[in-house]
């Protein structure tokens, strides 16, 4: 799953540690999701997407395998 | 860049606490039971309470792990337990083959009191690799 989190968080001139204060999560969580490393759960979507004030489509979208699976 | 949140943060220095609290009473059980059973007539009841009396302080860190556990986020979360499965497999496959190493090819005895030691080590172990993984 591919996210626009990094730019979103560059936006507003947050820090990955700002976010995850904001998230109620660690630092490194931050990181792993950034980096696509960890997908995180239908619930804390949800609360990145509350925070950034978006949808959870305007944030997080299938990879591009993915998709031509589709 | 190390943790910030003061949650996590807290969680983490609840858990180093309430692990030094059970881990000085384990030291405690262990030379109080050894204490215990010193000569040769001890008698079989006090033998077995000195031998079980570790597992109170035991249990006290197994429940300061649980607590632990419960204040990780959810990424945190995945990694505690990805680890303990990896470590759950390699002890089970381990003490299993050598169980069959002991009998089959006269291996040396193996008491089975370093089975959990050996649990909490590669769990730790497995947890330090798979952040790793993640960084």
């Amino acid at each position: 799953m591919r996210n626009r989190l990094k730019v979103l968080r560059a936006e507003r001139n947050w820090s990955q540690a700002d976010l995850a204060d904001k998230l109620d999560v660690s630092r490194q969580s931050v990181n792993a999701i950034e980096t696509g490393k960890y997908d995180p759960s239908l619930p804390l979507a949800f609360k990145i997407a509350q925070v950034f004030g978006l949808s959870i489509e305007q944030i997080f979208s299938a990879d591009e395998a993915a998709q031509a699976a589709e | 860049m190390g943790e910030t949140n003061p949650r996590i943060i807290s969680n983490g220095r609840r858990y180093m606490g309430n692990m030094a609290v059970a881990s000085v009473l384990y030291t405690a059980a262990v030379f109080g039971g050894a204490f215990a059973i010193r000569g040769d007539n001890t008698p079989q009841w006090v033998a077995i309470g000195a031998a079980l009396l570790p597992l109170l302080p035991a249990l006290l860190m197994l429940r300061a792990y649980l607590i632990f556990l419960n204040g990780l986020d959810e990424f945190q979360r995945r990694i505690q337990t990805d680890a303990m499965l990896v470590s759950a497999a390699v002890v089970g496959f381990g003490s299993f083959a050598y169980g069959f190493l002991e009998e089959w090819a006269n291996f040396p005895h193996l008491p089975l009191i370093w089975v959990f030691p050996a649990l909490i080590g590669i769990w730790g172990l497995a947890a330090c690799i798979i952040r790793l993984r993640y960084k």
